[in-house]
C-alpha cells in the first residue's frame, strides 16, 4: 500500500551573511549548505495497519511523511502509494490520503467549522448524504457538535485538533498521515484521539502512519513501530519485540542516609545517575536480581528509601534514542 | 466528461465562497480602503485638471477624456493587480503551501478562480469609490451595452494575461522563498505600465511601444480604453487576437514553470 525504496531528501539551506551585504552577495555568489534529513530509508505498509513512526526532534519524520503524500520531492529513492507516484500524480494521490500536521490548520480561520467542513466536503466531492452522515457520526466520536457554529480562530488547542480531524476524514481517505496529532493535548483529549483513530482504523480499515513524541499513543495504537534516527531507519519491527529485547533491564533507585562516595557497583548493574543522596541503577535481569543489587548497595549504605521501576516504553526508546540498538545489535 | 466538469465546478465553486467571507471578516479594512480611495480621486482630478490649465489636449486626449479614463481605470484595476505574489510569497514562507498541494485540485487552476473572485469582489467594492467620482466629477459611463460586452472580453482576457504572468514570477518563490523585493518591481512597473498613472496615449513613441509590448496593459489600458472612449469598438477584433496571443504564451510557459518549481519546492516547518 505504501512502498519506500531508498528515500532521500537532501535540503539546500542556502548561506547568508547578515545584513544587507550578505543578501546582495548571497544573490550574485549563491553558497549552500546541505542537509541530508532523511537517508535511504526502505519500508512497506500494508493495508489497514497502524505504524508508529518515532525518533527524536529533527530525526526526519516530518520530511519522510511530506515525501509520502507527495508535496515534497525525494532527493533520491521511490515512493509508491497505492501504486501510484504522490508527486507526480499528486491530485489523484490527494484524494486518497488524509494528512494532520500537528502544527498547521487545513482550516478556515474565519469560517464556521460546519462552514469549512462544507467546504473540504465539496473539495474532496463528497456526496450530500454521505457528508451528513459522516457529520453525525463525527459529532459523536469527537463530540463535534458544540463546536460546529465556532470560527476555528475561537477554538482552544484540543478543539482545533478535533476539528482538524473531522476535515482530514470527511471524504474517508484509505490512509491518513498524522504528524503529531496530540502535541499539546491535555489527556482526556489525547484519549478521545485515539480512540478515534483506533475506531476508524478497525471499522473502516484505514491505514495509519502515526508520528508522535507521545509514547502513550504509541502503546495504544501501534503494534509497528518505525524508529528514525538521524535520518537512518534503525528499527522497523513489532513493538513487542523492542519491549522484550530492552526489558531486560530494570530500574533501581536508592535514596541513602549519607553522602554517596566510593561505592561499588554491584556486578550487571550499571550507574544511570548519582548525585547527592540518590543513586539510579540499570540491571540486566539475565544476569542478577533486584535483590541481589540492593543488598549489594545496603551492605555499604543505610539506605532509606528504594524503588523499582518497571520497563515501560519511555525506558526502552530512551535507551534506543541514546543508542541502545547499536550497542546491542 | 459533462459530470467531471460539473462536480469539478462544485469544488472549485466551494474554493471561490470563501473568498467573500475572508473580507466579511475584515470589515475595518474596507473602510480604510474606500477611505483611502476616494483622498486618490481628489487628488488624481487636481493634479490634471493642473495639467491641463494651459492646454487643452495632452497626447491627443482633452482633460474630460483624460480624467473619465484615469478613474475608470481606478475601478477597475483589480484585474490588472492580481494577489497571486503576495499569496503565493506568504504560503511559501509560512509552509501553508503543504496544505494547499495537499489538495486534490490543480493549483493554478484553484488561484486564477480565487483571483477571479478577487476581482469580482473588488469590482463591487468600488462602487462607492464611482458613486463619488460620479456625484463629484461627473464620471461619465457608456450606454451602450455592446461596449460593455467588448470592455467585459478584454478584461477577462487581459486579466487571465496578467493571472499567468503573475503565477511566472511566483513560481521564483519556489526556489528562494523571499519574493518581496520582486513583487515590489511587479506593482511598481504595473502601476507605471498599465497606464493606471498615465494613458499610454500621452506616452512618447519609444515609452509606448515598451508599454504595449509588456503585458502590463492588457488588463487596464487596453479594456478601461474601450469603456473611456479612447479606442473605439470597431478595434476590438484586433485587441482580443492581440490579448489571446499573449495568453497562450504566457498559460503555456506557466504551466512549464509551475511544473518544474513543484519539483524543488520544500514545505516549512513540521
Ligand atoms: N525546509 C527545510 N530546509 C532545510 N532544512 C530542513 C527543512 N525542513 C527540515 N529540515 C532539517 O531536516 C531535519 C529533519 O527535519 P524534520 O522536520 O523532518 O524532523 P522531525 O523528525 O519531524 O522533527 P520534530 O520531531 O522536531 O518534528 C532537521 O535537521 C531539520 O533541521
Ligand atoms: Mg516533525
Amino acid at each position: 500500500m505504501i512502498e519506500a525504496v531508498n528515500l532521500t531528501k537532501v535540503y539546500h539551506i542556502p548561506d547568508k551573511d547578515p545584513g544587507v551585504r550578505g543578501a546582495v552577495k548571497a544573490l550574485f555568489r549563491p553558497r549552500h549548505t546541505s542537509k541530508t534529513a532523511v537517508k535511504d530509508v526502505s519500508f512497506a505498509i500494508e493495508p489497514g495497519e497502524i505504524v508508529g513512526y518515532i525518533g527524536v526532534n529533527g530525526a526526519g519524520k516530518s520530511t519522510t511523511i511530506k515525501m509520502l503524500t507527495g508535496i515534497l520531492v525525494p532527493t533520491g529513492g521511490q515512493v509508491r502509494v497505492l501504486g501510484r507516484d504522490p508527486h507526480r500524480e499528486r491530485v489523484a494521490n490527494a484524494r486518497d490520503i488524509g494528512v494532520v500536521f500537528g502544527q498547521r490548520s487545513q482550516l478556515w480561520w474565519d469560517l464556521a467549522l460546519r462552514e469549512s467542513l462544507t467546504m473540504v466536503g465539496r473539495i474532496y466531492e463528497v456526496d450530500d448524504a454521505r457528508f451528513q452522515r459522516l457529520i453525525s457520526e463525527f459529532s459523536e466520536t469527537l463530540e463535534l457538535k458544540e463546536l460546529l457554529p465556532i470560527p476555528i480562530r475561537n477554538m482552544s488547542l484540543g478543539q482545533k485538533m478535533r476539528a482538524e480531524l473531522a476535515a482530514t476524514l470527511i471524504h474517508e481517505p484509505r490512509i491518513v498521515y498524522l504528524d503529531e496529532p496530540t502535541i499539546g493535548l491535555d489527556l482526556l483529549v489525547k484519549e478521545r484521539i485515539r480512540a478515534f483513530i483506533k475506531r476508524i482504523n478497525q471499522e473502516k480499515g484505514t491505514t495509519v502512519v502515526l508520528t508522535t513524541h507521545d509514547l502513550g499513543d504509541i502503546e495504544e495504537l501501534c503494534r509497528r513501530v518505525l524508529i528514525i534516527d538521524n535520518g537512518v531507519l534503525i528499527y522497523d519491527g513489532s513493538l513487542e519485540t523492542i519491549k522484550q529485547r530492552f526489558g531486560k533491564y530494570r530500574e533501581i533507585t536508592f535514596e541513602t542516609a549519607a553522602d554517596l562516595n566510593g561505592l561499588d557497583v554491584p556486578t550487571g548493574a550499571d550507574v544511570l545517575e548519582k548525585g547527592g543522596r540518590t543513586l539510579s541503577l540499570r540491571f540486566d535481569r539475565t544476569q542478577t536480581s533486584a535483590s541481589r543489587v540492593s543488598a549489594s548497595i545496603m551492605s555499604q549504605i543505610e539506605v532509606i528509601d528504594l524503588s523499582l521501576k518497571e520497563p515501560d516504553l519511555s525506558m526502552v526508546v530512551k535507551q534506543i534514542y541514546q543508542g541502545g540498538l547499536k550497542e546491542t545489535a | 466528461m459533462i459530470s467531471t466538469l460539473k462536480r469539478d465546478l462544485r469544488a472549485y465553486g466551494a474554493i471561490v465562497a470563501t473568498v467573500p467571507k475572508m473580507f466579511m471578516a475584515y470589515s475595518i479594512w474596507v473602510w480604510m480602503s474606500w477611505f483611502v480611495q476616494i483622498i486618490a480621486v481628489v487628488i488624481l482630478v487636481a493634479f490634471w485638471r493642473a495639467v491641463f490649465s494651459n492646454t487643452a489636449t495632452v497626447g491627443g486626449l482633452d482633460l474630460d477624456t483624460t480624467i473619465n479614463y484615469l478613474l475608470l481605470g481606478m475601478i477597475f484595476r483589480a484585474g490588472q493587480n492580481t494577489d497571486v505574489l503576495y499569496e503565493i510569497g506568504e504560503m511559501m514562507r509560512d509552509g501553508r503551501i503543504g496544505i494547499t498541494l495537499l489538495r486534490p485540485l490543480d493549483m493554478q487552476a484553484t488561484y486564477y478562480v480565487i483571483n477571479l473572485a478577487n476581482m469580482g469582489l473588488n469590482t463591487l467594492l468600488s462602487i462607492p469609490i464611482a458613486l463619488f467620482a460620479w456625484l463629484a466629477y461627473g464620471l461619465s459611463l457608456p450606454n451602450d451595452p455592446l461596449v460593455w460586452l467588448a470592455f467585459l472580453v478584454a478584461l477577462l482576457l487581459g486579466n487571465a494575461v496578467m493571472f499567468c504572468f503573475d503565477w511566472i514570477i511566483g513560481c521564483v518563490g519556489f526556489y528562494s522563498t523571499e519574493i518581496w523585493g520582486l513583487s515590489v518591481l511587479r506593482y511598481g512597473f504595473g502601476l507605471f505600465f498599465s497606464g493606471a498613472l498615465i494613458p499610454l496615449d500621452m506616452m512618447p513613441d519609444w515609452l509606448r511601444t515598451i508599454a504595449s509590448v509588456l503585458p502590463f496593459s492588457q488588463a487596464l489600458y487596453l479594456p478601461v480604453s474601450i469603456l473611456a472612449g479612447i479606442n473605439p469598438v470597431s478595434a476590438m477584433p484586433r485587441i482580443w487576437l492581440i490579448q489571446l496571443g499573449y495568453l497562450v504564451v504566457f498559460l503555456v510557459a506557466s504551466r512549464l514553470v509551475f511544473g518544474r518549481a513543484l519539483r524543488v519546492v520544500t514545505v516549512q516547518g513540521g
